[in-house]
């Protein structure tokens, strides 16, 4: 019996785990569901062993237990299958079984391959896949190495006394339904060796496998549903459940948009790999959100716009004309602002200040003959500083040491003290606090009002939902469903759900 | 968080110490006269930094610095019964297309600096064997007075090298810090990844950013073979790591993004300063580079950037 005892985690801004408890009995399959943000990732790797907790008491047989590091975890019988694929597929299936654990085969200094061969053999039956373990990873189908994958959590079998716990993270993004379903039958005959946590996207799968379902959000376990009680709608229900403060995402400051103008037009756009057949217009003074899990192909249609992914089929319209050469500064003539997720690395440059940020994008308004008019810079800033409200003691502070509200408006006033007009705006709101997240819809709406338009990768459901007039739902990298949201007559949040899983 | 304060002033705080042990030890040191040719001797070693630091600025670096400059003294000296003083403009176009060069190959074969400044500077170190024969080659004294005498001569008491140098450093300067093209340098220095976020062309600030090095290089050389008098393959040996000694104990980190030119002159002052001191201390000439390759490693374990190095996730 493995357990978690109001455990707790957390990290700079963000309360990832909240009192968590967490038991799994021997044998048993458990389920793990949860948004984007909820914790399931955090909860996941202090189970394995990559996170510490803050507070609460880990047991294992009742005896306390503390993983300093993943290999710790693995010694008490808990093992990890990856879901980005832990092998190295130059290494032959067995050297991949064994990685980190070849002593056993050493025979007078050198590896003793025959007898790893034969060990190899006998754990690849474990899984039943019937493939030569000398085999160049490389080779096998992706449904294979996940199995050689589960293969080598198996070896802990024969290292450990006490019982297994198998964390399986989204085992079966990568399959086609026959192997899910070889996957999973496998997975209830191997419950006689371990116990298995299932983490996964796909729900209906989750209600297929798991004998019980913690249903995570915002950090803490909203609910445990066994398999005989467990419904779709009400798990969707509580994993987004909260009511929608409608002030809170200044619904009543939401005006309809020019329909009649289009700033940006996809038709049948295509990135291989990333998402197929996207169409869509948006709108002066409109929000349009992309919602999907994680990989759905949101990113990349941002990314596609501002000229960092060139589409294979379709055509992209910027403002009337047809894009046919996609680079970044091409999309920041055309009037395209880029405001990334990943605001630290990619949305401002830490050691440069706050006017030298601002005008990074557009230095050739404050240049003659490439002279910079450092003047105008500051007065810029300056403005700007003043009309965002941003806290900074001058305009000559390094941005990397402002917070992170105040530097996500900084990449806000670059774009728009440049007069871009489509903003792509990639999780705003990561990581702030609620009065920067606050400040961050209320120039969402400004810009629609000064005639911009958005297009908006929300950070949660219920954002995706109070901002935009359109929602667009992608899965797999296809649009399932595009949704209107007047104010008043939103669509709610099981609607989306439904569509994203 | 006091550490971080005291860094960016270690330079200079480093060459005041130097400074003030090598003058304590020997007085004589401490004599304008002295002070004043040991500024001039290192002003071709500046130059040569100076270029380097545009190249190390935005995180790369320029390992054909040497080699360019040897190639521009034996370009000079050939060139010079010919062109007379055009033949500094055969200099500087030779150092500009061969930084262009290891440029593409890093921007657009995605070949690290490291390896394709030193393949270019393979090339440009044959080229200088090629062209000189493999000979150590003399310039004619009435001729290198009338097209480069401006270069070597006196005003003041102050040898003109220092003058070439303080030149091209106000120029750096304010290329560095006024011009749209600085600030992009900076960009890509400090944050590449916001710099093509913002829609900066990244590739050609990259570009240039290797041609100034290439540029400065040769006139390093230039410099170095009017100095001489002459030119050979192998003139300016011994070089290239001071120079990255130079830039880096200024303060201008191998991750790029902070430092800059001013940095250099303080960097280049601490290698003269230490150069000399190992006259007065007595130390061998044959451990001058070990000394350099010392304190390179030391100057790069202290200066380097270590959260632009760790694994993001």
């Amino acid at each position: 019996m493995y357990k978690l005892n109001k455990v707790d985690k957390k990290f700079p801004g963000v309360h990832a785990l909240k009192a968590v408890d967490f038991t799994i009995g021997r044998g048993e399959i458990v389920g793990l569901v949860g948004e984007n943000g909820a914790g399931k990732s955090t909860l996941m790797k202090v189970i394995y062993g990559a996170y510490q907790p803050d507070g609460g008491t880990i047991t294992i047989d009742g005896t306390a237990v503390r993983f300093a590091n993943p290999r710790q975890a693995m010694a008490h019988g808990i093992g990890m299958v990856f879901q980005e694929q832990s092998l190295i597929t130059n290494l032959t299936v067995m050297e991949n079984i064994f990685l980190g654990f070849e002593k056993q085969f050493v025979k007078f200094g050198v590896i003793d391959w025959k007898a790893m061969a034969e060990a190899a053999r006998r754990q690849l039956a474990k899984v039943k896949l019937d493939i030569d373990p000398a085999t160049v990873t490389s080779n096998l189908s992706f449904a294979q190495r996940q199995l050689v994958e589960l293969a080598k959590v198996l070896t802990l079998e024969e290292r450990i006394d006490g019982d297994l716990v198998i964390l399986l993270d989204e085992p079966t993004s990568v399959l086609a339904r026959e192997e899910v379903e070889l996957l999973f039958r496998l997975v209830r005959e191997l419950t006689s060796r371990a116990s298995f946590i299932f983490v996964s996207h796909r729900m209906d799968e989750v209600l297929e496998l798991s004998d019980r379902i913690y249903v995570m959000k915002d950090g803490a376990v909203v609910d445990v549903v066994t398999h005989d009680e467990a419904n779709i709608d009400k798990i969707q229900h509580k994993m987004v459940g909260r009511d929608v403060d409608k002030e809170y995402y200044r619904e009543q400051l939401q005006k309809p948009y020019d329909a009649e103008r289009v700033l940006v037009g996809f038709d049948k756009v295509s990135v291989p790999g990333k998402y197929s057949d996207v169409s869509f217009d948006l709108h002066p003074g409109e929000v349009l959100c992309l919602v999907g899990t994680e990989g759905s192909g949101r990113e990349c249609i941002l990314r596609t716009i501002f000229g960092l992914e060139k589409p294979s089929a379709g055509t992209v319209r910027m403002k009337g004309g047809v894009q046919t050469t996609f680079k970044a500064r091409r999309a920041v003539e055309n009037g395209v602002g880029y405001v990334p997720r990943e605001r630290k690395v990619e949305g401002i440059v830490g050691g440069m200040n706050v006017y030298e940020n601002m005008t990074l994008s557009q230095m050739k308004n404050y240049a003659s003959g490439g002279i910079l008019r450092i003047r105008e810079e500051k007065e810029l800033a300056r403005k700007w500083v003043d009309r965002l409200a941003i806290k900074t003691p001058s305009v000559f502070k390094d941005c990397g040491g402002l917070s992170g509200g105040n530097q996500q408006k900084v990449v806000l006033a670059k774009w728009r003290s440049g007069g871009s007009d489509i903003i792509l705006l990639d999780h705003p709101t990561r990581g702030l606090d609620i009065g920067a997240k606050e400040d961050v819809y209320d120039m969402i709406r400004e810009m629609c009002d000064a005639g911009a338009g958005i297009i908006l990768v929300a950070d949660t459901l219920e954002e995706a939902i109070g901002l935009s007039h359109t929602i667009l739902v992608l899965k797999d990298g296809e649009v399932q469903k595009s949704f209107r949201g007047e104010p008043g007559n939103k669509p709610s949040l099981f609607d989306l759900v439904h569509y994203m899983t | 968080m006091s550490l971080d304060r005291i860094k960016p002033h270690l330079p200079w705080i480093t060459l005041l110490v130097l400074v003030a042990i090598v003058g304590g030890a020997d007085s004589n040191f401490l004599k304008p006269h002295n002070l004043i040719s040991m500024v001039a001797d290192i002003m071709p070693l500046f130059i040569m930094a100076l270029g380097m630091t545009f190249a190390i600025y935005i995180g790369g670096i320029d390992l054909s610095a040497q080699s360019v400059a040897n190639m521009t003294t034996v370009i000079a000296t050939v060139a010079l019964p010919t062109l007379g003083i055009s033949a500094a403009v055969v200099c500087v176009v030779a150092g500009l297309a061969f930084g262009m060069v290891s440029g593409f190959i890093t921007t657009r074969l995605l070949v690290p600096s490291f390896v394709s400044t030193l393949a270019v500077g393979g090339v440009a170190y044959s080229l200088a064997q090629y062209l000189s024969g493999q000979r150590a080659l003399y310039m004619d004294a009435t001729l290198r007075d009338g097209s480069f005498g401006w270069m070597v001569g006196k005003s003041f008491g102050i040898p003109h090298e220092i003058f070439v140098g303080g030149v091209l450093l106000l120029a750096m300067l304010f290329l560095q810090t006024r011009t749209t093209f600085g600030r992009a340098l900076k960009a890509v220095g400090a944050g590449e990844l916001a710099a093509v976020a913002s829609g900066l062309n990244v590739t050609r600030i990259k570009v240039m950013a290797f041609a100034l090095s290439g540029m400065l290089a040769a006139i390093a050389g230039l410099l170095f073979s009017v100095k001489l008098s002459g030119g050979s393959p192998t003139l300016a040996n011994g070089f290239l790591l001071p120079a990255i000694v130079a830039v880096l104990v200024g303060g201008t980190p191998l991750t790029g993004g902070v430092g800059g030119v001013v940095n250099t002159l303080i960097g280049t002052l601490i290698v003269a300063v230490i150069r000399s001191s190992m006259l007065y201390f007595e130390i061998d000439a044959t451990m001058q580079q070990m000394v350099f390759g010392i304190i390179l490693i030391a100057a790069i374990a202290m200066t380097i950037d270590r959260s632009k190095l760790r694994i993001v996730k």
